[in-house]
């Protein structure tokens, strides 16, 4: 597994800016200094300055973080680029009793797929809200840009191909299998479904909840036709706090360079494991992207 | 069939030795039908072609393996083509083939197999681990000794294996290490595993292991939850926690690492037997857990207590069921993060250390919690790889990585336990 550094104590002052996405870059790299690595092993989790109030979840800036990179993720649509957490470098949360609690942070990230040999350490700010205990956080995020847009797209644009040339209907059960075995070919379908799954893991998250997308139980539909891919599937999402396992039936619409369009419904609650059937959500309505 | 008894007879001939084979090809030849075999046998038969039939077909429609030496290689190709006999070439270089596998098969030594053959560099069922301690304290009997604590709720056997130099009955100051107490936790009780072979085969060549098992005893238990282990390989993968009956509720089992007498039923557990953080009726409820509590109070003299997890990539010390301070936690603090640099050394896997409450969350009736308030101060609780990518569903090809990095920051515990008995 590719070294991941660990994050220096988060430091002081960082005051509130407007969330304004064309200068925050250059702000960012005229005001931060390059980081050094941290002794490895040494720092504990993120104390927020002003934050040690055993109230406050831990680690509610990894928590921002998270949050944010899934609607990053989401937004970029590009299942070639797909970025992970790799540390926070610094944030601060303020915090309103009534109506929720605003994080403003900047954190590193990796290339989510490990399998890549160079570390391309990315920088991105952000500034995350989540309303006292909903799920479905605001979030403003930007991101340096690694790539290229044009390689970035001739990338997703070979992953297309790629997914294109498997064979319909896609002849399989479970990704990874019970051994964590992801074919090479069926890598690009993870990828996929990871980034419709990110979707769906920042509309869930909440200051206490945050997911990780465990395993693609079943492929429903596959289908591919000249313009896109309409990718059906049932992935199972690990819950952290609760450990709970949440199926979630998703249904997405990809071609390179273009949004990606989701619909999904998670089981919401804990279902009887020998009830037939299953329930239906009722806390949250399914969500649907109405471009569909 | 003649021609299958005369085929037959010739499989076997002369592959086996120091022979070699360079440049010789396999041909998979397709034969259809009756006339088509009759054409291939003539081939066959030739003596100067000195062709060697590796499969020959039991039915028609199915091919024929040909082993053709390189001379032979144009007449054979001829013919074929000469005759309409469809072929492929399957080995190209027959040489460079055991070659290869003469290469793979050194490496697989480094894969770490046991003399019967247990691959520690993949996922196993509970029999197949079961029988690999067994094979482990037949290895080294003066040393380790496969024992039955206790049974699980649908009665399997629960096992540890001893590890102890101590002559007589005396009972040393021992280490428990704890695994798989979370069944879909793989990696946990697949590193338990190498570990202990690790142990064995390293006490009276590496000086840190020795010494420590000059002072101390070593109790591991690498599937602390059999019931829910079987569960994940035959019905499903992600399930957690035990497979005891709750009456009343549809749901099965209780979370086991929820389940022990250390402010049980308190903040981070649930009282609904649906939830996957269920702590039970009572605690010890559970009868794995309860198998664990008394063989530890029976025997008195335990110092150390480690449970091994997945994932998150964390080194945790008490308390997990509140945020007060354990009042050794400044030093479990230091250890945690020395044996973190220690397993990061490796392979530069980093972990996050600190109280479990404030690093993960809060969590009751926890083992790790329940051992330190029971005078068991070296109390840790490791989250092995990853950070979430595979999370549960660890590659098998990551298991002797994570154990070899993991050994590091035990021992770097046990040293400090040794070295601090009280």
């Amino acid at each position: 597994m590719p070294p991941r550094r660990q994050p220096p104590p988060a430091s002081g002052p960082w005051g509130p800016r407007p969330a304004v996405l064309l200068l925050a870059p250059l702000l960012l790299l005229l005001a931060l200094q390059g980081v050094a690595a941290a002794p490895v092993g040494a720092e504990g989790p993120e104390d927020s300055p002003g934050l040690q109030d055993a109230e406050f979840p831990s680690g509610l800036l990894q928590q921002a973080a998270r949050a944010a990179l899934h609607f990053f993720n989401f937004r970029a649509g590009s299942p070639s680029a797909l970025r992970v957490l790799a540390a926070v470098l610094e944030g601060r949360a303020t915090v309103n009793p009534k109506k929720g609690c605003q994080v403003d942070l900047v954190f590193t990230t990796d290339h989510y797929n490990p399998e890549v040999g160079e570390e391309h350490l990315g920088k991105c700010s952000a500034r995350v809200f989540f309303r006292n205990q909903k799920p479905k956080p605001a979030i403003n995020v930007t991101c340096t840009r690694l790539i290229e847009k044009n390689k970035r797209q001739e990338e997703d644009y070979l992953l297309y191909k790629h997914m294109k040339q498997l064979k319909t209907p896609l002849d399989v059960t479970s990704i990874p299998d019970s051994h964590g075995h992801i074919d090479p070919s069926l890598r690009p379908i993870w990828d996929l479904a990871f980034l419709g799954s990110s979707y769906v893991m920042w509309e869930k998250t909440t200051q206490s909840l945050h997911y990780y997308m465990a395993q693609i139980s079943s492929v429903n539909q596959w289908k591919t036709n000249d313009d896109t891919i309409d990718f059906d599937y049932t992935v199972l999402l690990h819950e952290f706090s609760t450990q709970e396992i949440i199926p979630c039936r998703i249904h997405l619409v990809w071609y390179p360079g273009k949004p990606l369009k989701v619909k999904y419904h998670c089981q919401e609650l804990q279902t009887p494991e020998e009830a037939s059937g299953t329930e239906e959500g009722s806390a949250v309505a399914p969500t649907e992207l109405n471009n569909f | 069939m003649k021609w299958i008894l005369f085929f037959g007879a010739l499989i076997g001939l002369s592959v086996c030795g120091r022979e070699k084979f360079f440049g010789d090809q396999v041909f998979r030849i397709n034969v259809r039908n009756g006339d088509e075999i009759s054409k291939l046998s003539q081939l066959v038969n030739s003596d100067n072609l000195k062709l060697n039939v590796w499969k020959s077909p039991s039915t028609f429609s199915r091919p024929v393996d040909v082993l053709v030496p390189s001379v032979s290689l144009q007449p054979v190709k001829s013919f074929l083509k000469s005759q309409g006999l469809e072929y492929s070439v399957t080995i190209k270089d027959l040489q460079a083939l055991l070659d290869n596998e003469d290469e793979e098969m050194q490496h697989n030594e480094g894969q770490e197999r046991s003399s019967n053959n247990f691959n520690y560099g993949a996922y196993h069922s509970l029999e197949a681990i079961y029988r690999e301690m067994d094979s482990i304290a037949g290895d080294f009997p003066e040393l380790a000794t496969r024992v039955k604590i206790g049974h699980s709720f649908e009665n399997r056997p629960m096992y540890v294996l001893k590890f102890s130099t101590a002559e007589g009955r005396r009972r040393r100051p021992a280490i428990w290490l704890n695994a798989g107490i979370h069944s879909r936790e793989w990696i946990s009780q697949a590193t338990a595993i190498w570990t202990a072979r690790k142990i064995a085969s390293d006490y009276g060549k590496d000086p840190a292991i020795t010494t420590i098992l000059e002072k101390m005893d070593i109790f591991l238990l690498p599937v602390a939850n059999p019931d829910g282990y079987v569960y994940t390989q035959t019905q499903n993968r992600l399930w957690r926690k035990t497979r005891s009956v709750n009456p009343g509720s549809p749901c099965i089992g209780a979370d086991p690492n929820r389940n022990w007498n250390a402010s049980f039923a308190g903040e981070g557990a649930s009282d609904n037997p649906c939830s996957e953080i269920y702590h039970g009726p009572h605690a010890n409820s559970e009868v794995e857990v309860k198998s664990v509590v008394d063989f530890i109070q029976e025997h008195g003299n335990f110092k150390c207590f480690i449970d091994l997890h997945s994932y998150s990539q964390l080194l945790m010390y008490p308390y997990g069921y509140t945020v007060k301070k354990a009042p050794d936690a400044d030093e479990l603090d230091e250890v945690a993060r020395r044996a973190a640099r220690a397993l990061a050394s490796l392979s530069g896997t980093t972990y996050q250390v600190g109280p479990t409450c404030t690093t993960v969350y809060p969590a009751s009736g926890s083992s790790v919690d329940w051992a330190y308030d029971h005078g068991i101060k070296y109390a840790f609780t490791f989250e092995l790889r990853d950070t979430g990518h595979y999370g549960f569903l660890l590659p098998a090809n990551q298991i002797i990585p994570t154990a070899e990095e993991t050994w590091l920051g035990l021992k770097t515990i046990m040293e400090h336990v040794r070295d601090n008995l009280y």
